[in-house]
């Protein structure tokens, strides 16, 4: 699985990780996948709601334990 | 979605931008309506100038709410209303007369994110039709 391109959201507060993840899919093809890095807690259910919206799909949540998630995003 | 803002203060834009980059992130259509303070905020001399702009709760701490924003690395509050103009299709819609008020009678008055000076007849219709219609 490859990553086509890696998002850094750390420290970025709501709405800020949503806006960089939008700006940064639509500069992906279909199928390409993108990883997104964040600590912000609102994120995490903003992001799956949004890709339940926009059809996108993910693929992986990771949560490491010093607050850090990850998420593995494939466009549609 | 239909935005009437009639508040020109720094709290409520600051609101009003945050709610609009969740509606640009979802690739909503935006009407912005820009009312009486508001259309003060959205002069070109006063809109990056915070100093100019009041909040309209707890005035008391306006100086601690401006640098938990520095903060947090919180954009501005018309920074959050351009990058929401770059996503998805806002329009910024000045209201004729409010722009009188504060003495701005052309579109150059205001910042350049304002699309166009209009009369409130199509905000009522733009509420009418919207989904979602919110007054800040």
């Amino acid at each position: 699985m490859e990553i086509k391109e890696s998002i850094n959201c750390k420290g970025l507060e709501c709405p800020m990780p949503m806006i960089k993840l939008v700006k940064a899919i639509k500069g992906l093809n279909s199928g390409e996948i993108l990883e997104m890095l964040g600590t912000d807690p609102g994120t995490k259910s903003d992001l799956k709601r949004w890709c339940d919206r926009t059809g996108h799909i993910i693929l992986e949540i990771n949560e490491a334990e010093n607050g850090i998630f990850r998420f593995l995003i494939q466009k549609i | 979605m239909c935005l009437a803002l009639f508040s020109g203060s720094l709290d409520k834009l600051t609101a009003a931008g945050v709610i609009l980059s969740g509606a640009a992130a979802d690739d909503m259509e935006v009407d912005i309506y820009v009312l009486l303070q508001a259309a003060r905020a959205f002069k070109k001399e006063i809109a990056t100038n915070r100093d100019e702009l009041k909040l309209a709760e707890n005035t008391h701490l306006r100086k601690e709410f401006i640098e938990s924003l520095d903060k947090l690395n919180v954009k501005q509050w018309h920074e959050f209303f351009k990058e929401a103009k770059e996503l998805t299709n806002v329009k910024i819609h000045i209201c004729g007369l409010a722009g009188k008020i504060w003495g701005g009678e052309k579109l150059e008055d205001f910042i350049d994110l304002a699309d166009d000076i209009v009369g409130i007849g199509e905000y009522i219709t733009a509420a009418e039709e919207a989904d979602i219609h919110l007054f800040i």
